[in-house]
């Protein structure tokens, strides 16, 4: 990238190779490069936070609060990157989801029709007999809370918090595998995991990520 | 002179002035009390006033003749007699309009211009209506004027604090308002964050923190975590109208149920007893007054009752055999009943937040309390039972924000020795846009880390469209009405085409700061089409820049007014010296002196009445020839007694000096 204050060749990092001024971002790299780590569902989160931190206190805004405008505004785009990419990543949920669309899915829908993401992944392949059981689940805990059975609600917390572990497990499996094989049974075991996650939700003091 | 004479027995006054490295300040422009700090060696502390008192009250009163009062002369001299021209907590009409419930309808004891809705308009004496913006930036004028004596140099920056649950549109206020003052606000930093800086920096803690923030109007909870310098808010919530204020409505009310029965003949009594806490603001100058006095009253006890387990006040009220004082007693368990309910509103947002942190109560490294609602007994009880630990005071609650904002200042500045400190936060609440049926479409969650951005692309809905029209809310509920309405938006000059065929792509971008900017492009045709950005509540950026220009233009009318009101209060405070001076050694006076000092106090009364701030300053003078022998004598005696570690020199030059009327400068000491 030619950078703005100097106009040479400023490199790919953040900061101009050239003379250490702030660049605005490169809006085609994904998520995962903007953080240094491998494109993949097991991602070392670690690694990744390190970085994120570390380029954080390179180009945040509060390090250019009287510099330059262009070098402001570079430095809350190259943040707003950061975040972005952050939120992404340490979640596992959004990491599936994006991991899927950057291999062509279309799970966040046609985005002309808002809430179209749910629509979308019902449409790939929630069977109906998966829609039935989580029905039925979702009754049985609405009964569970009306009597104020603690223990039932607990009990049923607890077995659904395993399957979602389970459903995670074998989503990361599914993602990670080469060449991307099983990409349309991830997909499949994404959708079933928001419905356990939403269940969770049902249920105060619970969390999928708790 | 009697200004040394009030001084003499209190050594170490004379302050040099403050060898920062960078002269950007923190301002914790609170709903009660404001304050301004900056780094002194690599320390923060709160600037003071010539009487050491870092708090400046947030009351603002204006006169008929123009002038403007900021502080505690406006609360505690001005504020009763004037209720209408003397705004207190305007901080929660920040960003709010006239028809907005939540400012307006509580009972008040202010008058509001009629306005176009977008902001509220306080209509004060002189006949002019002035908005929330105008009124904090008139605090913020008093603490920059401060700064600006204390450091000797023209501020570099500031750094405001607002409560962390601010929505967009008060956080703009907040902005507008540094402007208005001359201030270049560097940042607008999350109160809570403030808080758990000045912790994280002069405390060293580490680990996870809840920040339980009760001030005069506003109430946060913020979750942050700790680490190397890094300030990571996971999550945040509150209520931006619940606080210590809203403690002395429920005292009030209890109050003026006693005062009912104690003065049933009281009309006005019995009219605020059944309408406390209730909507509308009073109607008539007179009850406006008697709300006020039973607000002060209430505040004042709720005070002493943080010490003691009952105290009691009296009160104007109208008896069968004329007007009188009635006492009314209270008790601080009766206290504790009144407030509970209100007490109890923090919960909700507290376990909420620590919900979305992912974090239990027990699993926290510390609770830190901010705020001075946080020094009543009953709160922290609250807080203890509510986190299941004692929380931690060791910074003074008043003073902890304002502390933290100049940590941050003075790294944004650059001077910094917190260099590598990294300040993560969090939007409050979620950002979004409403589409067909009403429906808000997020495209920016709550508790997402600032700054960040959202694109969302919408398309026309009939046949031929050329303009889109866009509203912006805030808030978590489902539906627009619901939400808070930012801004609306039109986008125009689209080429007319089949229905679903343009695309309309719109820009969230939230800066550090937590305030958010639209963009709108449409893709088909490339072409840009012009957003008109019309806020739903506050100022538009040119109303704003015409404010500027208009203080601009009243400059050196404003010049004349302020010399004004500071020869008036130096007046009063040194007749007021002059009074205790002689009451104190009424056995140095001679018999030439007391006529003389008497009668240069009657002329200094006489004239401090007027216009004239030059006439006034000459009454002063007067004063200060009139006791200067009286004076001398004083000093004497403080010597015989035995003035221990301070130099003769210093008195004599302090004495030279205010005898020549510099008595300003007498305290800061330049010359020492």
């Amino acid at each position: 990238m030619i950078c703005w204050s100097c106009e040479r060749e400023g490199g790919a990092g953040p900061l101009c190779a050239a003379c250490a001024v702030v660049l605005p971002p490169d809006d085609a790299q994904d998520r995962f490069s903007v953080l240094g780590v491998p494109r993949m569902f097991a991602v070392d989160l670690e690694a990744a936070e390190t970085n994120f931190k570390k380029l954080s206190r390179q180009v945040h805004p509060d390090r250019f609060a009287t510099a330059d405008p262009r070098a402001r505004k570079a430095a809350l785009a190259r943040t707003v990157q950061l975040n972005d990419a952050w939120r992404t990543l340490k979640d596992p949920m959004r990491r599936a989801e994006y991991l899927l669309e950057l291999a062509g899915f279309e799970l966040k829908g046609d985005d002309r029709k808002p809430a179209a993401a749910e629509v979308a992944t019902r449409q790939v392949s929630a069977p109906p007999m998966f829609l039935m059981e989580i029905l039925e689940l979702r009754e049985e805990l609405a009964e569970a809370q009306r009597a104020r059975n603690a223990p039932k609600v607990q009990a049923m917390a607890e077995a659904m918090r395993r399957r979602y572990a389970d459903a995670m497990k074998s989503l990361g499996a599914a993602l990670d595998e080469p060449g991307g094989a099983k990409l349309p049974e991830a997909a499949r075991l994404l959708v079933g995991l928001r419905y356990y996650q939403r269940f969770l939700d049902e249920i105060p003091g619970e969390g999928a990520h708790g | 002179m009697a200004e040394a004479l009030l001084q003499i027995g209190e050594p170490g006054q004379t302050r040099p002035k403050r060898a920062c490295r960078t002269s950007a300040v923190g301002i914790d422009l609170g709903t009660t009390n404001s304050l301004i700090a900056v780094v002194d060696g690599g320390k923060p502390v709160c600037l003071t006033d010539e009487q050491g008192e870092a708090i400046v009250p947030s009351v603002v009163h204006y006169a008929a003749d123009g002038s403007v009062l900021v502080g505690a002369q406006a609360r505690d001299e001005l504020a009763q007699a004037f209720p209408r021209d003397t705004i207190a907590s305007v901080k929660r009409f920040m960003g709010r309009g006239s028809r907005d419930a939540e400012a307006t309808r509580r009972l008040t004891p202010y008058q509001f211009a009629p306005g176009d809705g977008h902001v509220v308009r306080f209509a004060v004496a002189g006949g002019r209506a002035v908005t929330p913006i105008e009124v904090s930036a008139e605090i913020l004028k008093v603490l920059k004027a401060r700064a600006e004596t204390e450091l000797g140099v023209k501020l570099a920056g500031a750094v405001i604090t607002v409560p962390a649950y601010f929505d967009d549109g008060q956080r703009q206020a907040t902005r507008d308002a540094g402007r208005l003052a001359g201030l270049e606000v560097l940042r607008l930093l999350n109160e809570p964050t403030a808080a758990a800086v000045a912790y994280g920096l002069d405390k060293q803690a580490e680990g996870t923190f809840a920040v339980f923030d009760l001030g005069g109007g506003t109430f946060d909870i913020s979750i942050l975590k700790l680490e190397d310098g890094v300030f990571e808010v996971k999550s945040t919530g509150g209520d931006s109208a619940l606080g210590g204020d809203d403690f002395d409505r429920a005292v009030a009310h209890l109050l003026l149920q006693k005062l009912r029965q104690a003065a049933p003949a009281d009309q006005v009594i019995a009219a605020l007893a059944g309408q406390a806490g209730e909507e509308g603001a009073v109607a008539d100058l007179a009850t406006a007054r008697r709300w006020r006095q039973v607000l002060d009253a209430s505040r004042a006890l709720k005070e002493a009752l943080t010490f003691r387990e009952d105290a009691s006040t009296d009160l104007p009220a109208h008896l069968p055999d004329g007007e009188g004082p009635v006492t009314v007693g209270l008790t601080r368990t009766e206290m504790e009943l009144a407030v509970e309910p209100v007490l109890a509103r923090c919960a909700p947002p507290v376990r909420q937040a620590l919900a979305d942190a992912g974090v239990r109560a027990d699993k926290l490294s510390g609770v830190i309390l901010v705020g001075g609602a946080t020094r009543m007994p009953l709160v922290r009880q609250f807080v203890e039972k509510l986190f299941g630990r004692e929380p931690l005071g060791d910074i003074d609650p008043d003073q902890v924000v304002a502390l933290g904002a100049a940590l941050q200042a003075d790294a944004l500045a650059g001077g910094s020795t917190q260099g590598d400190m990294l300040l993560l936060d969090v939007v409050p609440l979620s950002l979004g846009l409403e589409t067909m049926g009403g429906v808000v479409e997020k495209l920016i969650h709550r508790n997402t880390t600032v700054p960040c951005g959202a694109a969302q692309t919408f398309t026309t809905f009939a046949d031929k469209q050329t303009g889109f029209d866009l509203h912006v809310l805030q808030g978590e509920r489902e539906l627009a009405d619901q939400c808070r309405s930012l801004a609306r938006f039109s986008l125009k000059g689209i080429p007319p085409m089949p229905a679903g065929m343009a695309r309309l792509e719109v820009t969230f971008t939230v800066d550090a700061d937590g305030i958010l900017r639209v963009a709108a492009q449409e893709e088909t045709t490339g072409q840009q089409a012009s957003v008109q950005v019309k806020p739903s509540y506050g100022l538009t950026d040119e109303e704003v820049e015409r404010m500027l220009l208009d203080s601009f233009a009243h400059a050196e009318e404003d010049v004349q007014v302020r010399q004004l009101t500071e020869q008036r209060i130096e007046a009063d405070r040194i007749a007021a010296a002059a009074r205790a001076a002689m009451a104190d050694t009424p056995d140095l006076l001679t018999p030439e002196d007391r006529p003389a000092i008497d009668a240069a106090l009657a002329h200094l009364a006489g004239t401090r009445e007027g216009l004239d701030h030059q006439a006034i300053r000459r009454a002063i003078e007067a004063l200060d020839e009139a006791s200067k022998a009286f004076a001398a004598r004083r000093m004497n005696l403080a010597f015989e007694r035995g003035l221990r570690g301070r130099d003769v020199g210093a008195v004599e030059a302090r004495a030279d000096e205010t005898a020549a009327g510099k008595h300003r400068h007498a305290h800061h000491g330049g010359k020492h």
